[in-house]
């Protein structure tokens, strides 16, 4: 059936939880791309046959035509399918800067195409370039605080670090007293984790 | 044009509804697998896949008949108890389905029975899933797509209620990060 490769791409994308993604599927890509073109390919030959029986190609509704319009619906069906892959995949990754920062983490990496990768780094650079225009980090404080400190356990060695008021030594299972707005980084790197007070 | 890149929207409409071609359609022999030239003879009848039926329906190409999950034994089922029909094998996108495909068919019928399957299930499943004291999940096979994306739209709300009432961490870990195990 026509089209039936380019939703099977979707219906994996699917299956993965929200806000996952699974591998670039390189092959079904590359395979729904063929058959678009093999969809145009039919596509000129239908018309061509159209015009050479001396019928208007504007006005003929014969079985040439139908034919015709069924491979044309076909391959804007795969052409939506493809487009939506890729756009879903990269609402995804350009997220991913807002929640674990401006590199992309290990396991991601492996999964994202190259154009995607480079998706990431040209929107992490122009949300930076934008950052220092206005100086100010949009990515923090993504949940209104009550309290401008919050104590956190380190969950990783992470060793001496520059913080804005304070430079402590981040040793695993440390309990620090931090500016929210510096430990939220780490938490959602997944160093550290929030003690409830 | 609005929903071009929504997944579901695009897989809904890759359910298949069967038609009766109206003209002849050359090139096309693997929509008829039973054609013998390839091609699709007029008054062939035929298993489509909506995107192409609706368009084709356009062109007054085809004519649609209801799909099976719309026929009168459904309709008895779901009279009789709605929250126990098993509408994800009959339809993942039953009610969505539904409201495409009613104009096509002309069928004026089709509207008050989604709503009316809608409102005994929505009643009977989804709400009592939530006010229930104890986590009984609905019995998740029989849901549709968008009826389990009902449900968990209001399980997320009411677990972000009650954390928000107990108070506690609000920071998570980002969760496409969450299978990673801490490192020892």
């Amino acid at each position: 059936m026509y089209g039936r490769r380019a939703s099977q791409l979707l219906k994996d994308f699917s299956a993965n939880e929200p806000g996952q993604i699974s591998a670039f599927d390189t092959e079904n890509f590359d395979q729904v791309i063929k058959e678009c073109d093999a969809h145009h390919l039919e596509l000129q030959a239908l018309m061509r046959k159209i015009q050479e029986e001396g019928l208007d190609i504007q006005t003929t509704r014969n079985a040439d035509h139908y034919g015709a319009v069924i491979h044309h619906l076909a391959l804007i069906r795969n052409k939506r399918c493809l487009m939506a892959y890729v756009y879903n995949r990269a609402e995804i990754i350009q997220s991913l800067r807002w929640k674990v920062g401006p590199v992309l983490p290990e396991e991601v990496q492996e999964k994202a195409s190259y154009s995607e990768e480079e998706y990431f780094k040209n929107h992490s650079a122009a949300l930076e370039s934008y950052m220092s225009e206005v100086e100010l980090d949009l990515t923090v404080d993504m949940v209104p605080p009550k309290d401008p400190y919050t104590k956190v356990r380190v969950l990783d060695d992470i060793g001496d670090v520059f913080l804005s008021d304070q430079s402590p030594n981040l040793a695993r299972h440390s309990i620090h007293f931090l500016r929210r707005t510096d430990a939220e980084q780490f938490i959602s790197q997944g160093l550290m984790e929030e003690l409830s007070s | 044009m609005a929903r071009y890149f929504d997944i579901d929207d695009i897989i809904m409409e890759d359910e298949l509804i069967s038609v009766v071609y109206q003209v002849g359609a050359n090139g096309v022999g693997l929509l008829d697998p039973g054609a013998e030239r390839n091609c699709v003879e007029q008054g062939a009848k035929v298993e489509l896949p909506f995107w192409l039926a609706h368009e084709l329906h356009m062109r007054q190409a085809v004519v649609v008949s209801a799909p099976p999950c719309f026929n009168q034994k459904t309709r008895k089922e779901i009279q009789a108890d709605a929250a126990f029909v098993d509408l994800r094998s009959r339809c993942p996108y039953f009610y969505e389905f539904g409201c495409k495909v009613a104009p096509l068919i002309g069928d004026r019928t089709i509207g008050s029975f989604l709503l009316y399957a809608f409102t005994g299930r929505y009643k009977e499943v989804l709400s009592k899933a939530h006010s229930s004291a104890f986590i009984s999940t609905p019995k998740s096979t029989l849901l549709t797509k968008e009826e389990t994306q009902l449900y968990e739209a209001a399980r997320s709300s009411m677990a972000a209620f009650k954390k928000w009432r107990v108070g506690g961490p609000r920071f998570e870990r980002a969760s496409i990060l969450r299978k990673r195990k801490p490192t020892d």
